[in-house]
C-alpha cells in the first residue's frame, strides 16, 4: 500500500545507498526545509480561501466567487498582488528591527512545525519533549508581536503589541494546562507515544468530562493565543486601525497574515494530536472488526481531517462572538479559565492515579 | 573538526556576540532584543548537548517570561525611537574591570578542576520521568526538599503579589466618591 | 453563595455562546439563506428589498394624474433643497383660481435618500422607487421634473 512512510523509506534508503551519510542527511534536509516552504505556502492560500468562504456563508453571503471557479484561485491573485507591491519602511521606525520582526514570528512558525506528526511514522522530529517543546517556542512568537509593534514607532502598533503582549502571556498559562491533563493522562510529552497511547480510542472519549473541559479550554485559550476574534484585540480595526502590523505592507505584511494562519494551523493540529488521537483512526476499544475497517482510511487523511475540523470550529468563533474588551479577556482568563482549569488538572490527576479512565 | 564541533563555536558565537551587543547598543530596546538571542543561543547550546528539556525551560523560562518582562518595562518607561546616553568613564572603568574579574574567576575555577578534559563517567540520562522521579524523590539523592521550599517562595510571592495589588474596600468607595465629586 | 453564582456564571456564558453558535452554524449549513445577489449576471431577475429606497418619484395613473397639491411641504421638510416646486394658477370650469405645481423639479445629485420628504407628504404624492442604476454621462441629467408633461391633479384632493 502506498502510504507516506514507505515513500519516505524509500527516498532514505536511495539517498543512504547512493552518497554518504553527511551528503544525504544535508540532502534530506533540503528535501524537509522545501516540504515545509511548500506546505506554508500551500497552508496559507488554502486557509486564507477557506476564512473567506465560512465567513461569507456564516454572514449569509457568497463570498470571493469571481477569479477562478467558485474563486479558488482568488488568495493567488492576492498573493500575487502584495508581492508587487512595495515594502514600506518608515521612517522613524528602528529599521532593522522591523525589517527583522515578520521573520521572527515566521522563523518561530516554522520551527513549530517539527514535532507534528502528519501521519503515521511521518514526523520531522520526534523529540522526547514533544508537546513542552511546542509550548516553550510558541512563547517566543510574542517576541515578534512585540518587536514589530516598538520598531514601527507607532502608537498604535505599540498599544497592539502590548494588549498581544499581555494576552499571549496570560492564555499560555491554561493552554499548558490543557496540555497537561493529556501528559498526566499518558505519562509522556513524546508526540508519538501520546498517539500511540489512544490506539484504543481519542482521550476526548477515554477521559470522561475533565478531559472535555481541557478540550473546551485549549480551544478558548489556543484562540486567544493566536490572536484571533473574539481575542483580536491586538490588531482590533475599529480601535487601533491595524495594531502592531500597521505600518506593515507588501510582503512583510503577508508573512505576519501568512504566520497567523500557519499557528492556526499548528494550535490545531496539536489540539487534534493530544485530544483527538493526531493520526490515529477512530479506534473503539476492542471492535476489532470496526477498527480494521477504520484502518483503511490513510492515517494523513485522518489528520488532516482532525485538523481541519478544529480550524472550522475556530473560524467559526470567529464570525460569531463578537470582541472582549481588555478586563473581560483577562478577567475570562484569571477569574475563570485558569481556577476551571487548575481543579480540572487534579481531576484528572485523580482520574489517572486510580485508573479510572478507558 | 566534524560538524558538531562548527555548530558548537557557532552556537557560542552567538551567544558572545548577543552579549556584546546587548551591552554596548545605545537603544535600549535593541539590546534587550540582543540579549534575547543570546538567551536563545543559550538554549540552543542545551540543545546541542541533547538536554531538551532545559533547553525548553530556559526558552519558557528566560525568553518567553523574563525578556518579555523586560520589554515590558521597556514599553512602559521609554521613548520609541530615543537614543540613551553614553555612559561615564569610570562607569565604564568599572564595568570592564568587573567583566575581568568574572572571566578571571571563571578561569580559575576551570583550571582547579582540570580543564575541559573532564568527562562524565556516568551515561547522561536526560528522560523527563526520570528528572520528575528524581524531582520528588525523598531518598538520598532525590530533590523534594529544594522543591518544596521553591514552591514556598512562589506562593509567598504570589500571595504578597495579591495582597499588594489589592485595594482595601472602604477605599475604593471614597475613591468613587471622589471622583463622583471630582467630576 | 459564591461559589453557585460563579457557576451560574460559566454557565449562562457557556449556553449563551452556544445559541450564538447554533444560529450561525444555520447559515452556514444553509445555503437557500444567502442573500447576496450576482448583479450584472441577474439584472432581470434581481430582487430587491421592499424598503429599499433608490430615488423619489411620483406616481401617476392610466389618465395621467397625480395627487400632488403644490403645497410644498416637501421643499420646506428636505435638508438640501433637493426639491424645488414651481407653482401656476389654473382656471376651474367655475372661472375660479386654483393652485396647481407646474414643475416639481428633483435634484437627485442633491439628495441623501432621507426619507424626509415622503413623510412630510400630506398627500402621498410621491413615493421612494427602488431603481438604483443612476449614473449618467452629464449631470444636468440628474436633475429630473417629476410631474409629467400634461399631467394634472387628481380629482377630490385639496
Amino acid at each position: 500500500m502506498l502510504s507516506l512512510e514507505s515513500i519516505t523509506k524509500t527516498i532514505q534508503d536511495w539517498l543512504f545507498a547512493k552518497f554518504t551519510p553527511q551528503i544525504a542527511l544535508t540532502i534530506e534536509c533540503v528535501i524537509v526545509i522545501l516540504l515545509c516552504i511548500t506546505l506554508f505556502a500551500v497552508l496559507g492560500l488554502v486557509l486564507v480561501l477557506l476564512e473567506r468562504k465560512v465567513a461569507a456563508r456564516i454572514q449569509i453571503r457568497l463570498g470571493p466567487n469571481r477569479v477562478g471557479p467558485g474563486g479558488i484561485f482568488q488568495t493567488a491573485a492576492d498573493t500575487l498582488k502584495l508581492i508587487m507591491k512595495e515594502g514600506l519602511t518608515p521612517d522613524a521606525a528602528d529599521k532593522f528591527l522591523f525589517n527583522l520582526a515578520p521573520f521572527v514570528v515566521m522563523m518561530v512558525a516554522m520551527l513549530l512545525l517539527a514535532p507534528i506528526a502528519f501521519a503515521k511514522n511521518f514526523q520531522i522530529w520526534d523529540i522526547n519533549i514533544g508537546v513542552l517543546y511546542v509550548s516553550s517556542i510558541s512563547s517566543l512568537s510574542v517576541i515578534g508581536i512585540l518587536m514589530a509593534g516598538w520598531a514601527s514607532n507607532n502608537k498604535y502598533s505599540l498599544l497592539g503589541a502590548m494588549r498581544s503582549g499581555a494576552q499571549i502571556v496570560s492564555y499560555e498559562l491554561s493552554a499548558g494546562f490543557a496540555v497537561l491533563t493529556i501528559v498526566v493522562l499518558t505519562g509522556s510529552l513524546q508526540i508519538s507515544e501520546i498517539v500511540a497511547s489512544q490506539e484504543n480510542g481519542w482521550w476526548l472519549f477515554k477521559g470522561h468530562i475533565p478531559v472535555i473541559i481541557a478540550f473546551v479550554l485549549y480551544i478558548i485559550a489556543v484562540t486567544a493565543e493566536t490572536n484571533r476574534a473574539p481575542f483580536d484585540l491586538a490588531e482590533a480595526e475599529s480601535e487601533l486601525t491595524a495594531g502592531f502590523h500597521t505600518e506593515y505592507s507588501g510582503m512583510k505584511f503577508a508573512l505576519f497574515f501568512l504566520a497567523e494562519y500557519i499557528n492556526i494551523f499548528i494550535v490545531c493540529a496539536i489540539g487534534a494530536t493530544l485530544f483527538l488521537g493526531g493520526w490515529m483512526p477512530l479506534h473503539i476499544g476492542h471492535w476489532k472488526d470496526f477498527n480494521h475497517i477504520m484502518d483503511y482510511i490513510p492515517s494523513s487523511v485522518w489528520f488532516m481531517g482532525k485538523t481541519f475540523f478544529l480550524i472550522f470550529l475556530i473560524m467559526w468563533f470567529r464570525w460569531t462572538f463578537p470582541r472582549l474588551r481588555v478586563d473581560q479577556l483577562l478577567n475570562l482568563e484569571w477569574k475563570y479559565l485558569l481556577p476551571i482549569s487548575l481543579f480540572n488538572l487534579l481531576l484528572v490527576t485523580v482520574i489517572a492515579i486510580m485508573g479510572w479512565h478507558f | 573538526m566534524n560538524i558538531s564541533s562548527i555548530l558548537f563555536y557557532a552556537i557560542s558565537a552567538l551567544i558572545l556576540g548577543g552579549g556584546i551587543l546587548a551591552v554596548t547598543s545605545v537603544k535600549i530596546f535593541r539590546a534587550a532584543i540582543w540579549l534575547l538571542f543570546s538567551l536563545i543561543g543559550i538554549a540552543a547550546l542545551y540543545f546541542w548537548m541533547q538536554v531538551e528539556f532545559i533547553a525548553a525551560i530556559q526558552i519558557v523560562v528566560y525568553v518567553g517570561g523574563i525578556v518579555v518582562l523586560i520589554i515590558f518595562s521597556i514599553f512602559l518607561t521609554q521613548h520609541s525611537g530615543k537614543e540613551m546616553n553614553s555612559p561615564t568613564l569610570s562607569k565604564k572603568i568599572f564595568s570592564a574591570l568587573a567583566a575581568l574579574f568574572g572571566t578571571a574567576f571563571v578561569h580559575k575555577l576551570i583550571v582547579h578542576y582540570d580543564g575541559f578534559t573532564y568527562l562524565s563517567a556516568l551515561p547522561f540520562n536526560s528522560n523527563v520521568a526520570e528528572i520528575g522521579t528524581q524531582m520528588l524523590s525523598t531518598t538520598s539523592h532525590g530533590f523534594i526538599l529544594p522543591f518544596e521550599v521553591v514552591s514556598m517562595l512562589l506562593l509567598a510571592a504570589m500571595i504578597g503579589c495579591i495582597v499588594i495589588a489589592m485595594r482595601p474596600k472602604n477605599e475604593i468607595k471614597n475613591n468613587s466618591i471622589n471622583n463622583i465629586e471630582n467630576n | 453563595m459564591f461559589l453557585k453564582d460563579y457557576i451560574s456564571d460559566v454557565y449562562n456564558g457557556v449556553t449563551s455562546l452556544l445559541k450564538g453558535m447554533r444560529k450561525t452554524g444555520y447559515y452556514f449549513t444553509h445555503s437557500k439563506e444567502i442573500i447576496t445577489e450576482q448583479y450584472p449576471d441577474n439584472r432581470a431577475t434581481l430582487k430587491l428589498a421592499d424598503r429599499f429606497k433608490g430615488e423619489v418619484v411620483m406616481p401617476h395613473d392610466q389618465n395621467n394624474e397625480h395627487t400632488c397639491t403644490g403645497c410644498t411641504a416637501c421643499e420646506l421638510a428636505c435638508p438640501n433643497g433637493t426639491i424645488k416646486i414651481i407653482t401656476k394658477f389654473d382656471i376651474t370650469p367655475e372661472g375660479k383660481k386654483k393652485k396647481a405645481i407646474d414643475a416639481f423639479i428633483y435634484r437627485l445629485e442633491m439628495c441623501t435618500l432621507c426619507n424626509l420628504c415622503i413623510v412630510a407628504c400630506p398627500s402621498d404624492a410621491i413615493i421612494m422607487a427602488p431603481n438604483f442604476e443612476h449614473s449618467v454621462f452629464d449631470r444636468s441629467k440628474l436633475t429630473k421634473v417629476l410631474n409629467k408633461p400634461g399631467s394634472k391633479i387628481k380629482e377630490g384632493i385639496e
